[in-house]
């Protein structure tokens, strides 16, 4: 098994509920995400959220990303900032309640301002990030460059494909420097080839920082899985009103973390009907 | 062509048009209506027209009006439309849209008080005239706004200046230029009102007022021709201006 170890919470789900009128949506969501750390690499964490149609999945996009308030409870997210001292720059953390802007948000349309080209969206993005200040260009150049996005910067976004329009959505959200990005649907519609694509393009995020959590909400399930540490599942409880976390799987502890092939092994298989079983 | 939904080229749709309003001008020649003036008895005036400055005098003064008014109106109306997003100015942009109920002729003896001279009373009727249905057309612009844009900005970490200036303001730039376009014919069909009140600085209106008045029908219809081609032309300009400072409203 490879050598890991979780660290402090960087993301906590408290006793978070939500109603429409008299009808519940979700109860008591419970869940954390912890840092991982592997010795000798830059490890990020990537989180599953997975459940049916109709079970509240987008409520707790929402709630998470902080566009929509729970009913009650609350979302706390560990957060880094840098401060300038006398020896230099250097991180300070402090944990605080979610709110808009905290979390990278791609939504499940990749929707982009129609009015901006692919360049100018990136740049305004990269200006709300401070640590960037001053090397916009060269941090649009560089991702644009990595995303193989380069001949599109004057381009607008109806000009684009939807892999193109994704991967525009990621960017943004990277330049905007948030440690979470959170992806709604990311692998609805895709084609085989794009979906290999946008596979590896999450890895790829989440190798890029330590700190860098991506939360795939998906019904996807093993997409999903193949590339996460860990998998939630929203789901109901008989005779108990709305959706809560009803099983949380650490594919770390069983070995199924990543790995390239995983989707052949028979251990990932079995979790995989284990987790439809949960559905 | 006769079928519903039917798709057709471009040419051809300019072939049937031409042919339609040559076939109306054929059967109007052809078919004389008691006193109204055959197309070709209209063309020859339309052509005395031009001959004389009367004309390009007159429609200068109402272009210039007309202009004039237009941007005065458009400045107000994004004034108040950006305002009405704060809770505390929305009972204005409120009040100006149900002004499109108020009739310009029960205020011309009020607006006659409130301004100084002839051309302050036709620009200040016009403006008043123009504004409430700019601002009607803008802020319904304002309510369709899909809610993703907003919560982009959310995500994006902007504050709620950025976010209007950058949904409102920027995003919403090109609807504003198709409003103006929309609602131009609104301002041009005033302006022949409102030069009316004060006929002394001339205008086109205030020479289809005179030639109504001698039962010059013909000079009247050649004049309308124009009005009909100058409101037509305005129309084309606004369109192919808008497509050239917003390129992506064409995609």
């Amino acid at each position: 098994m490879t050598a890991y170890t979780k660290k402090e919470t960087l993301l906590q789900a408290t006793n978070v509920s939500l109603n429409y009128g008299d009808k519940c949506i979700l109860r008591d969501v419970n869940f954390s995400i912890q840092d991982i750390i592997r010795p000798g690499m830059q490890q990020g964490q990537v989180v599953s959220l997975i459940g049916r149609s109709g079970v509240g999945k987008t409520q707790l996009f929402r709630i998470l990303s902080g566009l929509q308030k729970p009913g009650s409870g609350s979302i706390t997210i560990r957060e880094r900032k840098p401060v300038e001292n006398s020896n230099g720059s250097i991180e300070v953390y402090r944990e605080r309640k979610v709110e808009p802007g905290d979390m990278g948000v791609i939504f499940q349309n990749y929707y982009q301002f129609r009015w901006r080209t692919v360049g100018q969206s990136l740049l305004l993005a990269a200006r709300q990030n401070k640590m960037l200040a001053g090397k916009e260009e060269d941090a649009i150049q560089r991702y644009t460059d990595q995303f193989d996005l380069s001949d599109t910067l004057r381009q607008y976004p109806q000009q684009l494909s939807g892999g193109q329009q994704q991967r525009v959505s990621i960017i943004q959200q990277l330049l905007k420097g948030s440690d979470f990005l959170l992806l709604d649907e990311p692998f609805s519609g895709l084609d085989v080839c794009v979906l290999d694509k946008v596979v590896e393009l999450l890895l790829q995020v989440s190798l890029s920082d330590e700190l860098k959590t991506l939360i795939i909400v998906s019904h996807d399930i093993a997409t999903a899985a193949a590339i996460s540490d860990t998998v939630f599942i929203l789901g109901r409880k008989p005779g108990q009103p709305g959706s809560t976390i009803v099983k949380e799987i650490d594919l770390i502890e069983r070995d199924l973390a990543w790995k390239s092939n995983v989707r052949e092994e028979r251990a990932f298989i079995d979790t995989i009907r284990e987790i439809k079983e949960c559905l | 062509m006769f079928k519903p939904f039917e798709k057709i080229s471009r040419q051809n749709l300019v072939i049937m048009v031409v042919l339609q309003v040559l076939l109306t001008l054929a059967v109007w020649q052809a078919s004389p209506i008691g006193l109204i003036p055959q197309p070709l008895t209209i063309i020859r005036a339309l052509g005395h027209l031009f001959t004389t400055r009367l004309l390009l005098d007159n429609l200068l003064v109402s272009l210039l009006l007309t202009l004039q008014a237009l941007i005065y109106s458009v400045v107000a109306t994004l004034l108040c439309t950006y305002l009405s997003v704060i809770p505390f100015f929305r009972p204005l942009a409120q009040f100006i849209v149900k002004c499109r109920y108020l009739t310009l002729t029960g205020l011309i003896f009020i607006f006659t008080l409130l301004t100084k001279d002839g051309s302050q009373l036709k620009l200040s009727l016009l403006i008043f005239g123009i504004v409430p249905f700019f601002t009607t057309s803008l802020l319904s612009v304002i309510m369709r706004i899909n809610k993703q844009e907003f919560e982009l900005c959310q995500t994006l970490g902007y504050n709620r200046w950025q976010t209007l200036y950058e949904v409102i303001i920027v995003g919403k730039a090109d609807q504003v230029f198709e409003i103006v376009r929309q609602n131009f014919a609104i301002a041009w069909m005033m302006i022949t009102m409102v030069e009316g009140l004060s006929m002394s600085e001339g205008g086109i209106g205030a020479l289809l007022i005179k030639y109504n008045k001698y039962n010059d029908l013909t000079n009247v219809l050649a004049l309308q021709l124009i009005i009909f081609w100058i409101g037509l032309c305005f129309d084309y300009l606004l369109g192919a201006l808008r497509n050239w400072l917003f390129p992506y409203t064409k995609l």
